[in-house]
């Protein structure tokens, strides 16, 4: 990791958010620190349940943390609350999962885009007519798409017009959730080229949700890996791969099937016993701990903070022994 | 090796509002003892309708077999009447599905569901099938089967209902265990569980799996054969290897292409493959990838290539493998240049 070039556009700070529910308390995201570069993709990744959903709608604004704060560095200098959360969705998007119920059906697919543009006052109504058609190209439609309606359209046209309503308002900040869990392979590479081209072109930072980690290397220059609602190894995305030190991580790329059948022929997977435990009422100590081969007894009594190994933020308390690392 | 299941020609419709979606056009494949087969392509390309014939699942009306066979040993399921049907369901073949949130019954202990096929089928006593639950369940990998028989579904986690499903799919001996996308609901870590109990259960029981899915990834981790569905067709059928290492239809092709390598980085695009999949409700007349290939002729928008055979065992059904094709590049079977 360059230390040098840290522009943090996004900050997350000792975020935690708790719900309360039936028997006790949902931890879901539990004191996350996190720094979002400007200009880079930040990719997030975990099984379902592990928080990343809950930390990405945190940091949209959309739930105000339980505690700690998110602060926002761009064209605007903002603590997110509830106040300054119209300020703050003028620089930050979101790009949702499902193309499918994220459209209005009954709004016109030109009205849908240009929704945003008129809630923040943007332009005339001739002017935002043609960043419509201009939006419709940038994300490889056509003018004449504006007048039709979400049913018309395939999944992944679908996911374009959710990408061309993100930008609208042009903002600087755009977090991806899961926007190709939902479509056809031979679509996905579609999308993936889009958002990469877009994020040239127009010089944008992208927190990119997904559980599909062959894409999420792909895209992303550093990856976050969460369990259990709190982050437990940080590095950039080739290092995270090629050398994966927590023994989470270590697990959750062996269970990824490649699609080569040699290296799948080749591989030993380290199968990973039983499932994600519940994040109601967590025990102390290590999230991972019930499922980790190396746990021992500190494991289950203290909470690992997160420290630089070789580059990467790791929270085991183990890893130097794991990993041969004097 | 003995053939269990051959499908030749098997056509399927859904008869709906919008006029009738062709769902399968033509499907033929055969199923050998023992073996792992995937049938891969993307949603709408008919696998899991081809699936559901073989069970006989889709309700008909609106679904109906237009034409072709499918034979298990000697027995026609297409022919097959719903009181034979009874019989095969569950003791010759099996299925089990994407959503093991919702194929449970959720106010019934997971020890009576096992039972309830185990009892009808291999005429057990009750207290002879409630051991038969508990070994079905330990060959599933469920800690404590002795007392989970007794527990509702919804005390047992996703990747545990999946096994519950996996333990009922087995509990008459199938001779073939249909899956339909079995990991596609499940966590990473999960879904390595699941993929090496069903290789297991292979080795161990000797039934054929014939599994359907969108992920190549799956695929190359534990099928056999191959059989890759577009538009309704299958366009290309071959070995593990033939598919991943020769293959010769450009779906194929584009599809293994546009999926990232683990030595990519951002600087390397993705190959792409453009336009959407035809819709069935009008399907194309010649070769259904017809519209989204880049070395389409005039040849393939008006008429279906049959099925050429690059090497043994290994079919293609694409005019680029014609004798007369003029074009050179798109016939070699290699990795292939991909289309932006």
């Amino acid at each position: 990791m360059n230390n040098d070039n840290k522009d943090v556009l996004v900050e997350v700070k000792d975020v935690s958010k708790h719900f309360k529910v039936e028997g006790g308390i949902l931890k879901a995201v539990n004191h996350v620190n996190l720094e979002i570069r400007r200009g880079e993709t930040l990719g997030l990744v975990g099984e379902s349940g592990c928080g990343k959903s809950t930390l990405s709608k945190v940091i949209m604004g959309i739930y105000p943390p339980t505690t700690g704060q998110i602060i926002y560095h761009g064209k605007k200098e903002l603590v997110v609350s509830k106040k300054n959360l119209f300020e703050y969705a003028k620089v930050a998007q979101i790009i949702f999962q499902d193309p499918y119920s994220s459209l209005d059906p009954r709004m016109t697919v030109g009205s849908i885009i240009e929704e945003g543009m008129i809630i923040h006052k943007m332009y005339n109504s001739k002017k935002r007519r043609e960043r419509v058609y201009e939006l419709l190209k940038l994300v490889g439609l056509n003018a004449e798409h504006a007048g039709r309606y979400p049913h018309e359209f395939s999944g992944g046209q679908r996911q374009r017009i959710g990408i061309a309503r993100a930008l609208a308002i042009e903002p600087e900040f755009i977090i991806c959730d899961e926007p190709i869990s939902a479509l056809d392979v031979s679509i996905q590479a579609q999308i993936i080229n889009l958002l990469y081209d877009l994020q040239k072109k127009l010089n944008l930072t992208y927190l990119f949700i997904a559980h599909d980690l062959n894409i999420v290397k792909y895209i992303s220059d550093r990856i976050a890996v969460m369990y259990l609602g709190n982050i437990v190894e940080l590095s950039s995305s080739e290092e995270l791969y090629k050398n994966p030190l927590h023994p989470y991580t270590k697990a959750l790329l062996s269970a990824v099937p490649v699609p080569d059948p040699k290296i799948e022929a080749q591989k030993k997977r380290r199968l990973l016993d039983g499932d994600v435990p519940s994040p109601i009422n967590p025990k102390p100590g290590c999230p991972f701990a019930g499922r980790c081969p190396y746990a021992t007894e500190i494991c289950w009594k203290d909470f690992p903070e997160p420290e630089m190994t070789e580059g990467h933020l790791v929270a085991c308390h183990h890893v130097e022994k794991i990993n041969n690392i004097k | 090796m003995k053939k269990i299941l051959e499908v030749k020609d098997l056509h399927v419709s859904f008869h709906t509002y919008a006029g009738e979606v062709k769902a399968v056009r033509g499907v033929s494949f055969d199923l050998y003892e023992g073996e792992i087969l995937a049938i891969v392509g993307e949603s709408g390309s008919g696998k899991s309708v081809t699936a559901q014939t073989i069970m006989k699942l889709n309700p008909m009306p609106p679904a109906e077999i237009l034409g072709g066979s499918i034979f298990l040993g000697d027995k026609d399921i297409v022919k097959a009447s719903e009181k034979e049907m009874m019989t095969i369901r569950g003791k010759d073949i099996s299925m089990i599905f994407q959503d093991p949130m919702t194929s449970l019954n959720p106010t019934m202990p997971i020890g009576k569901q096992l039972t309830e096929a185990i009892r009808r089928h291999r005429k057990m006593s009750k207290s002879e099938a409630d051991k038969e639950a508990i070994r079905l369940l330990k060959l599933v990998r469920i800690p404590n089967p002795e007392s989970r028989v007794f527990q509702f579904p919804h005390e047992f986690s996703g990747g545990m209902r999946q096994r519950v499903m996996i333990a009922m799919a087995l509990s008459c001996e199938p001779k073939l265990l249909i899956a339909d996308e079995p990991t596609t609901a499940l966590d990473v870590t999960i879904q390595a569980q699941i993929i090496e109990l069903l290789k297991e259960i292979r080795e161990k029981t000797g039934t054929a799996i014939m599994i359907i899915t969108h992920d190549l990834g799956v695929v190359a981790s534990m099928a056999d054969r191959i059989a890759v569905m577009y538009g309704g067709k299958i366009v290309e059928t071959g070995t593990v290897e033939d598919i991943f290492y020769r293959p010769a239809h450009p779906y194929t092709k584009a599809l293994l292409q546009s999926l990232p390598k683990t030595d990519m980085d951002k600087n390397t695009r993705l190959v792409s493959i453009n336009g959407t999949p035809p819709d069935l409700l009008n399907p194309p007349q010649g070769c259904p990838f017809s519209g989204r290939c880049k070395y389409t002729m005039k040849i393939c928008l008006n008429e279906m290539p049959p099925n050429f055979e690059p090497s043994k065992n290994h079919k293609a059904a694409c005019w680029l493998l014609h004798e007369d094709c003029p074009y050179t590049e798109g016939k070699a079977v290699d990795g292939g240049e991909g289309n932006e």
